[in-house]
């Protein structure tokens, strides 16, 4: 059984048919990587499998659990962590505060911050900074660390490199993989360099609905679904 | 090493300056206006008027704060605000000088309230009423008004001194008087017997059909447990006010034995609470549906400010009444006026500082309560888990969810904190400018000017702003007591007091022009 589930899931928002039929799974353990072009519906995915945007049909289950009518802080208090696209850096918290306000129990931070300030050590020297006074890299980093400091089994991480230098991306990438050993990771990623690289598995969105997946060994091979669903290789 | 460290602070302040330079010039700009037209006052009064200032910008500040902390946080622009204001007025005015009829209302308030705790259970029933939604509203309808007929019979059988309302409200003059001599004696409630009992069971009775009719309006079935710890809440409540009506008489013996002044601050502490269940009451129950219908939101909140005004003329009886000032703040005769600051704990009414005669409760205690919320206010939302939350939401409230945390929680608990803010300022200007229903229309708008100018969601900017809307208003007063000496005029120039809100209007839109934002304001992304 899979961590996470999502059968022939639709969703609207306001009027639009945004997702019209998403399934995927996300094995225990695996990172998982979204794929397809601008505006597939990588992210509502995301979001709906968060509890942000409600579904109109369809199943989603978390860990055999059915979570598809749950509220948000319900499905995140089962173990889900989500780094959203534009990272929603709280501005007038500081970095500390950002990362605390993520506790779900009390000591949440202090067991995690070794681990949180050994993948991410730029973290500590800005321990005291506003939200606001961080690089797109530095948010993005804490955006990640926050989603680490509950115990969550599953990671939802969208574009974690976009914007970002290359050589920050490298280390974001580093990192990715480094507390995948933790946790399950669910990943959009418009950079099929970097999604290739860092996956195992591969879920293709094209106008809102799956239209393949597989193994990521199988799909960088295979030039021609590269070029005809993500445009290039 | 240490220069350097200096250097690069100036160099960064010069950077914040230089980023807000439209924000330190209109400052500046404001500081100068009000040191002038200060300076143009004759000495004495310059030091009072900025107490009064101060004194009118903490009240309104008190209104502030709540509509901003709400506004911030739910997008909620709360126009029922001014009504809970002049409902915590009215509150604490009956607890001061009719405690007994306060009593008498919040026992079956409390009856009524404990089944609406159990909302979970009503749920679950509601979702089994019918097949269709368009049945489920249909029951839903007859049970509201099956609900609302079983209220109100068993609400006039209850034992009550208000239903005698020419007892009631006969003189509030007179009750004051008695109130100073301590010789008020309590209304003797009608005993409970016979059909009084059943009164208790038909209130409760009536509180759960017209939760369950609530419910049935819903549209979605849900099978959530009612948990253990709100049956104990709902059993509690109706303990409480059985064991209420029980020892009601020796209750008000002991209150009506209370000097003035810890009657007032009874006053204000059941005023904070009554304003705290008033607000998650609206919130829950009214404006939870509404979220994603900002205009409906503003008629319902318009709508429920009118209805909260004809309620308080319905079982006030007289919409008007002066609440006579404490005995702490109240002291004559010897040593009176009290001189300097020692003067405010001598214990008389007023107190003579660089010249000027303040009143102590106006000028000391008010001030001083606004100065307290400030800083608890402020701790809270800077210290406090729940503070950081409410920051954080305030910003982006999907995220917080995401985290894992109640919004839905934090957004009632922040309803009742602005609400019970309000009722608060409600009782502490009670005793200043006494009581009307239209004294929260008034209060909301001078609140609604102090937050455009100190910017909507910034709770330094709520304290700003009714500061300069205070002082603005107590200037523009003495100014009209003593003239304004124009060049080109034979006459002093002396602003009518109907001046008092164009000129908080004209300074809003001279500050909107300048900083869209408001004076602390962050634009919007």
């Amino acid at each position: 059984m899979s961590l996470l589930e999502m059968r022939d899931v639709h969703t609207f928002i306001g009027q639009f048919h945004i997702l019209e039929g998403i399934t995927l799974e996300v094995p225990e353990g695996a990172i998982v990587a979204l794929l397809g072009r601008n505006g597939a519906g990588k992210t509502t995915t995301l979001k709906t499998a968060m509890g942000l945007t409600p579904l109109r049909s369809g199943t989603i289950t978390f860990d055999g659990v059915d979570i598809s009518e749950r509220r948000s802080f319900d499905i995140a208090s089962m173990g889900l962590g989500y780094v959203p696209e534009n990272r929603a850096i709280f501005a007038d918290l500081s970095v500390e505060e950002n990362l605390r306000i993520a506790e779900r129990q009390k000591g949440d931070f202090a067991r995690k911050e070794e681990f949180i300030f050994d993948l991410f050590p730029d973290l500590k020297r800005l321990i005291r900074l506003p939200g606001t006074n961080l690089s797109g890299g530095q948010q993005q980093m804490l955006a990640v660390a926050r989603a680490l400091v509950a115990d969550n089994r599953l990671l939802l991480i969208d574009e974690p490199s976009e914007g970002l230098a290359p050589v920050i991306i490298e280390h974001m990438m580093e990192a990715i993989r480094q507390l995948s050993d933790r946790s399950t990771v669910l990943l959009v990623e418009q950079n099929f360099i970097v999604a290739s690289r860092l996956a195992h598995h591969y879920v293709i969105v094209e106008e809102g609905r799956t239209v393949q997946a597989g193994a990521m060994a199988d799909l960088v091979n295979d030039e021609e679904t590269i070029k005809k669903y993500l445009g290039a290789a | 090493m240490s220069s350097r460290a200096t250097d690069a602070k100036a160099g960064r302040l010069s950077e914040v300056i230089r980023e807000n330079r439209t924000r330190v010039t209109v400052l500046a700009v404001l500081l100068f206006l009000f040191l002038a037209a200060f300076g143009g006052l004759d000495r004495e009064d310059w030091f009072s008027t900025i107490m009064q200032g101060l004194s009118v910008g903490a009240i309104t500040f008190l209104v502030a704060s709540g509509l901003s902390l709400i506004f911030g946080l739910m997008d909620v622009l709360n126009l029922a605000h001014g009504e809970i204001f002049m409902l915590g007025a009215y509150v604490g005015w009956t607890i001061y000088t009719r405690f007994d009829t306060a009593l008498d209302i919040v026992i079956p308030l409390l009856l009524l309230a404990a089944p609406f705790l159990l909302m979970p259970l009503w749920r679950m029933l509601a979702s089994r009423l019918g097949a269709t939604p368009g049945v489920r509203r249909a029951i839903g309808w007859g049970l509201l008004l099956g609900g609302g007929l079983v209220t109100w019979l068993s609400v006039t059988r209850f034992p009550l001194v208000i239903w005698d309302p020419g007892d009631f409200a006969s003189s509030p003059g007179s009750f004051s008087t008695q109130i100073d001599l301590n010789v008020l004696e309590p209304l003797v409630a009608d005993s409970f017997s016979g059909a009084a009992a059943l009164a208790i069971i038909g209130l409760i009775l009536g509180g759960s059909i017209l939760a369950l009719a609530m419910s049935s309006f819903q549209r979605t079935a849900t099978e959530a447990a009612v948990g253990t710890r709100r049956m104990v809440t709902a059993a509690g409540l109706v303990a409480l006010a059985i064991i209420l009506h029980l020892s009601k008489s020796s209750i008000n013996e002991w209150v009506f034995g209370l000097s003035t002044s810890w009657r007032f601050f009874l006053a204000m502490a059941i005023a904070v609470v009554i304003g705290a269940a008033v607000g998650a009451f609206i919130e829950v129950l009214l404006i939870r549906p509404l979220y994603d219908r900002p205009i409906y939101q503003l008629m319902l909140t318009l709508g429920v400010g009118f209805i909260l005004i004809e309620v308080v003329r319905e079982v006030w009886g007289r919409p008007e009444f002066t609440m006579a000032r404490p005995a702490l703040f109240n002291g004559t005769g010897e040593g009176c006026p009290g001189q300097g600051i020692g003067g405010f704990f001598s214990g008389c009414s007023t107190v003579e500082m660089f010249g000027a005669r303040l009143r102590v409760y106006n000028e000391g205690f008010i001030v001083l309560v606004g100065i307290l919320v400030l800083v608890g206010v402020t701790l809270l939302l800077k210290r406090t888990r729940i503070g950081m939350i409410i920051r954080a939401g305030v910003q982006d409230p999907d995220m917080v969810e995401a985290l894992g945390i109640n919004v839905r929680r934090v957004f009632t608990l922040v309803f009742a904190l602005g609400s019970s803010l309000a009722a608060l300022g409600g009782v502490l200007a009670a005793p200043s400018i006494g009581l009307s229903t239209g004294m929260g229309a008034l209060f909301l708008l001078s609140a609604l000017i102090a937050l455009a100018i100190g910017g909507l969601t910034s709770f330094t900017g709520a304290a700003a702003g009714a500061v300069l809307v205070g002082l603005l208003q107590q200037l523009i007063i003495r100014f009209g007591q003593q003239g304004i000496d124009l060049p080109f005029l034979a006459e002093p120039f002396k602003p009518t007091p109907t001046l008092v809100p164009a000129a908080s209007v004209l300074l809003m839109v001279i500050v909107l022009l300048l900083l869209p934002a408001g004076l602390f304001g962050r634009s919007e992304r």
